[in-house]
């Protein structure tokens, strides 16, 4: 934790506060629930970027893993009668292991094949969510998923505890990203010649990123499912899957913060669009598909490494003008990249 | 003296063209052995086989007497191989220290769980990794420069840190792919020195090198191959004098 702190507690410290007081700043409910829905983006975004930004491996499917989680959690509640508390362990662990299945059927695969093998995995568990009327209730879907009771069930108390969620999936994967497994993964992307040289197993290390970022996926399923209420297949498609990729890639592939911030950013737009539609007859439809499609084509245009390392960079370009012209020559280079 | 590395008959083909073709010789604990010969000569793929990178179509490759062939590329370092590479391969968007850091990975075990949670071992083999890669950039000039990213070093920089990297994981054997490539005059003679020291700490190097001042100054024998077969060897004398390999490398007809 202090490790984490040292290197990010000014980050941290306005992320708390910006997280805690939002609800009270919102004009309404409303807004409450626009937080809660953000923050279970936020946890897939985060999971996603672990695998995507710092493994470089592309994932397709991470809604279909979130899809996992959210049916997992609402079949054992509500036809099974399990609590609450055991549907969202399950929802952690049943996509786990469909990740490391899939992982380690498509451990040899990178790029395109990688990316068409995450997208056939997409739909096809869409597609078996839908079929599997006995269990999943098919197209028609689930209703009447038992609420989450744990601090009582107010908008309020679920902003708290999705963003208390948020906050330790955020701090686990600050952690890992400096440390000997979140180096690993950040080697494979850069090498796997010099990794595998290194002694890094880089098939097991792919797959460990796989399942963690289907675990947190997986997680925030179960949360949204009780949240909620009612479940169908429709929102765990490729259409999904492009807007996850669409968060991590805005606020940066290799920044964790970058996934927090994309989704924000996505999370906000969408928001504004849906303001928009009700005073402007032609924004209808998937008006959000077509903004967030021609972002993405920007993004990789102008500003391909994203936003949060492009203004880390510009920062420190600032400070360090600001060093060399008062400081001395010799402390620059070493305080220049402590990033 | 004992043998450390033992290959013999090694082979590798890359299509229908024969790379290197049965090729022996054995590295002993404690010397420096250097690889050389004209380019395409197939010195690069003998050490991507030692280290790994790449399988033998034929042959033997034995360290410390057991066999390599079947060990996947990623145990080498555990066993005591590291190495660096002809075309850098650095992680650019790393500092220099955690680029170090990297080459540590077999020496600590800390899962991915202790690590994202920061559990005890966690921190403790943090604070190993970070006082160890700083003694070797002390070693090799770096210090000062261990919160760089790595991506802003020039060459001869990012040069030392892959020796750093590859020493950090205290290997009994360190094999260099052209480490004088691209380097000065004073940097070459400052990495021979380097080179006398870690095999002075008791780790056996194979280097493969263009640079013959640093070669004849430092190696204790020498492989010559031409055309992907073994030429000659002896020591450095030896090889100078050697009528087949001035040919090899001149060019002049061969008697």
């Amino acid at each position: 934790m202090k490790h984490v702190i040292d290197k990010w507690g000014k980050s941290i410290l306005v992320y708390l506060v910006l997280m805690i007081v939002f609800p009270f700043v919102m004009p309404d409910e409303y807004y409450r629930s626009v937080g809660i829905i953000i923050g279970l983006q936020a946890i897939v975004a985060i999971g996603l970027c672990l695998v995507m930004g710092l493994a470089g491996q592309i994932s397709l499917g991470q809604a279909a893993f979130w899809g996992i989680g959210a049916y997992t959690s609402a079949v054992l509640t509500t036809k099974y009668g399990l609590p609450v508390g055991v549907g969202l362990i399950a929802s952690a662990i049943v996509p786990a292991l469909f990740a490391f299945i899939l992982g380690r059927a498509i451990a040899g695969l990178q790029g395109y094949y990688l990316a068409m093998a995450t997208l056939a995995f997409g739909y096809i568990v869409q597609i078996g969510i839908s079929e599997w009327e006995s269990v999943t209730g098919g197209a028609s879907g689930m209703i009447s998923i038992p609420k989450i009771t744990f601090f009582g069930d107010s908008e309020l108390s679920m902003y708290y505890l999705i963003w208390g969620v948020v906050t330790c999936v955020l701090l686990f994967s600050l952690n890992l990203l400096h440390s000997r497994v979140g180096r690993a993964f950040r080697a494979i992307h850069k090498s796997e010649i010099a990794a595998t040289s290194m002694g890094i197993d880089v098939r097991k290390f792919k797959l460990n990123a796989f399942v963690v970022s289907g675990m947190f996926a997986g997680i925030s399923g179960g949360l949204y499912a009780h949240y909620i209420g009612i479940l169908d297949p429709q929102p765990f498609g490729l259409h999904e899957s492009i807007k996850f990729l669409t968060m991590v890639v805005i606020g940066g592939m290799t920044s964790i913060w970058g996934a927090l911030v994309g989704t924000l950013l996505i999370g906000s737009i969408s928001e504004a669009l849906v303001l928009m539609s009700e005073i402007i007859p032609g924004l209808q439809g998937d008006i959000d598909t077509i903004v967030f499609g021609g972002i993405l084509v920007l993004i990789v245009m102008f500003m391909p490494e994203g936003l949060v390392p492009r203004i880390r960079t510009a920062y420190e370009k600032a400070q360090a003008k600001k060093r060399k012209a008062s400081a001395v020559e010799t402390q620059t280079v070493e305080r220049k990249a402590t990033t | 003296m004992t043998t450390l590395l033992e290959v013999q008959a090694l082979s590798r083909d890359f299509g229908g063209v024969r790379a290197v073709n049965k090729v022996d010789f054995s590295v002993n604990e404690g010397e420096i052995l250097a690889l050389i010969g004209p380019n395409g000569a197939g010195k690069s793929t003998v050490l991507n086989m030692v280290s790994g990178v790449i399988p033998p179509s034929e042959g033997e490759i034995r360290f410390s007497k057991q066999p390599l062939t079947k060990v996947p590329g990623y145990s080498y370092a555990g066993l005591g191989i590291t190495r660096t590479f002809q075309n850098l391969q650095t992680f650019d968007d790393m500092t220099v220290q955690e680029n170090v850091m990297v080459g540590m990975h077999t020496k600590m075990s800390a899962s991915l769980f202790s690590c994202g949670m920061n559990l005890g071992r966690a921190r403790k083999e943090e604070r190993l990794m970070e006082e160890r890669a700083q003694e070797w950039l002390e070693q090799v000039g770096l210090s000062q420069l261990r919160m760089s990213l790595a991506g802003s070093l020039p060459y001869g920089k990012l040069r030392l840190m892959e020796i750093a990297r590859a020493m950090v994981a205290e290997p009994r054997l360190l094999l260099l792919d052209e480490p004088a490539a691209g380097l000065n005059h004073t940097e070459t003679a400052d990495m021979s020195s380097m080179f006398q020291k870690i095999r002075g700490d008791g780790t056996a190097i194979l280097l493969v090198e263009h640079d013959m001042d640093m070669i004849m100054s430092i190696a204790d024998r020498i492989v010559v191959l031409d055309q992907g077969e073994k030429i000659a060897e002896g020591t450095p004398r030896e090889i100078q004098e050697n009528p087949r390999v001035i040919a090899a490398y001149l060019g002049t007809e061969e008697a």
